[in-house]
């Protein structure tokens, strides 16, 4: 019993993590209508810029901003230079370039800093025992900074003008042009948050696990599941969607394996897409 | 006010406009009628900014609008009320006018628009998204108003509506239109659209085939066959 509650707590982190990279897809695709699959490299880039920003203040927390900005830049230098340039294309030709901005990103971080596994060096600390449960203290500070982070875009969502805007033309690009919403402003600040919750997602999964040019690319499908399952286009739904499968694939690995527990995100994925296509919480679109 | 000179345009290769010739003063209702497929809804398009290709000249107060954007086109002065999708389905009431831009003295407008339309200040915090055919159009047009502007296009505002809030619909344009308000409007209840117009417009083939006072197409016996439909 404590091992499978212990499971459970290993897939809320897991879910937390999957969920924030969920919510960069999701936001991303609410407003610019497409699916970025270089979010998991942003991810990836969010990781190394935290990495170097620590290797060179010594400072976790200065660390985590520069890995912060540096995906928040990375995501809005990829509006600027790609997804703008195709905003009046089919969003084929964007997914096509995500994938190929993705490559760019993985290629370029691995002349970079090489393929080795790098590590954050984090103090090692007794795990809290609680109800019979070990809890590492870390993985606490951890699920805080993603809640801290899913509170933050909710509050710039749903309580600023700018988030208002953001909403609307998530809503209906259209009528918020008419409605004198400059859509300028509103893509810099989508793809900063977007860029910026990727790199927060990849800072909290390089410090629970080992950073390597490769670990965003992998969390990829877990990330779409997330958002689809989650309903895409809903930031809510795909935190929930993310937890949902944290859960599910941690719950999976006694039977199944540690190296196939990401099928799990992928059966996921297709039993939503053959069931329920809009999600749990997408909602019929059009409206009159 | 509002002037359209040569008017051309699409939203691909062909021309859908094919020479659009129309002015409208300040406080003059302007109907336009055709058949479907004549052009008025990508005429309206043409007007807010939405058209992908258009030639020929636009002007707003003497200023050539003909290449801004549809954002700034709202800024300056020029409302548009779409035919369908016309809300922020997924915003609240309070929030569909809150985030237009261009609006001086926000709150102040905003309760205005509440007292003219007092239904929706009933349910401001509501989706708009949950509400009926007749409140989604006053939010509509509650939205398109809130930068007082000087020239509103509504397109086809009544198609959705039944009689009785058609006619109320026609009423608010009316009043509207007294406050200084030039309107553009796109309607297929041709008949009553024109009754409270100053001059009408029928356009055929993305041209304006008839046009003149609206008393005058009303008692038009060949407009009467061709576009407005015998019988009163």
């Amino acid at each position: 019993m404590t091992g499978f509650a212990e499971l459970l707590l290993s897939g809320v982190m897991s879910g937390l993590i999957i969920g924030l990279a969920g919510l960069a897809v999701t936001l991303v695709f609410g407003i610019a209508r497409f699916s970025n699959a270089a979010t998991g490299d942003t991810m990836t880039l969010g990781a190394y810029g935290a990495l170097l920003g620590t290797t060179l203040t010594g400072s976790l927390i200065v660390g985590g901003l520069v890995g912060l900005l540096a995906g928040a830049l990375a995501a809005v230098l990829s509006y600027v230079l790609v997804f703008r340039q195709l905003a009046n294309r089919s969003p084929i030709s964007s997914l096509l370039a995500s994938i190929g901005l993705a490559f760019f990103i993985r290629a370029g971080l691995g002349l970079a800093f090489g393929h080795n596994q790098s590590v954050f060096q984090l103090d090692i600390v007794r795990p809290i025992r609680f109800l019979g449960l070990r809890i590492q203290p870390n993985d606490l500070k951890f699920a805080a900074i993603a809640l801290v982070t899913l509170v933050i875009v909710f509050i710039l969502l749903h309580m600023t003008p700018i988030g208002r805007r953001m909403r609307a033309v998530a809503d209906n690009p259209l009528l918020a042009r008419v409605s004198g919403i400059a859509p300028r402003p509103v893509m810099f600040t989508l793809w900063s948050m977007a860029g910026a919750v990727s790199a927060i997602a990849g800072i909290i999964l390089g410090m629970k696990t080992v950073v390597s040019p490769e670990m965003g690319w992998d969390m990829l499908l877990p990330a779409f599941a997330a958002a689809v399952l989650g309903g895409i286009g809903h930031p809510v739904g795909a935190i929930v969607g993310g937890l949902v499968i944290g859960v599910a694939q941690e719950l999976a690995t006694p039977f199944v394996g540690f190296t196939y527990k990401i099928a799990v995100s992928f059966i996921v994925l297709l039993l939503v897409l053959l069931v329920r296509p809009r999600g749990m919480f997408g909602r019929v679109e059009g409206v009159r | 006010m509002l002037t359209i000179e040569k008017l051309t345009g699409g939203y691909g290769e062909t021309d859908i406009l094919t020479g659009i010739n129309l002015s409208l003063e300040t406080g003059e209702i302007l109907t336009v009628a055709g058949t479907n497929g004549a052009g008025k809804s990508t005429l309206a398009k043409a007007v807010v900014g939405l058209l992908p290709r258009v030639n020929g000249r636009v002007t707003l107060s003497g200023r050539d609008i003909t290449r801004v954007p549809a954002e700034q086109r709202a800024r300056a002065g020029i409302g548009y009320v779409p035919q369908t999708a016309n809300v922020f389905a997924a915003l609240t009431i309070v929030e569909n006018l809150e985030v237009v831009e261009g609006v001086k003295d926000r709150k102040q407008r905003i309760a205005e628009m509440f007292d003219l339309f007092p239904a929706l200040n009933e349910r401001r915090r509501s989706r708009a998204g949950s509400l009926s055919g007749g409140e989604r159009q006053q939010l509509a047009f509650a939205r398109a108003l809130m930068t007082r502007p000087d020239v509103i296009v509504l397109d086809e505002p009544t198609a959705a509506l039944s009689p009785i809030m058609a006619d109320e619909s026609f009423r608010r344009i009316g009043e509207l239109a007294k406050t200084g308000t030039a309107v553009l409007l796109i309607e297929q209840r041709a008949r009553q659209a024109l009754a409270i117009s100053d001059r009408g417009a029928i356009m055929d083939a993305g041209k304006v085939a008839l046009e003149g006072p609206a008393d005058n197409l009303l008692a038009d016996q060949r407009a009467a066959e061709l576009y407005l439909g015998v019988g009163h």
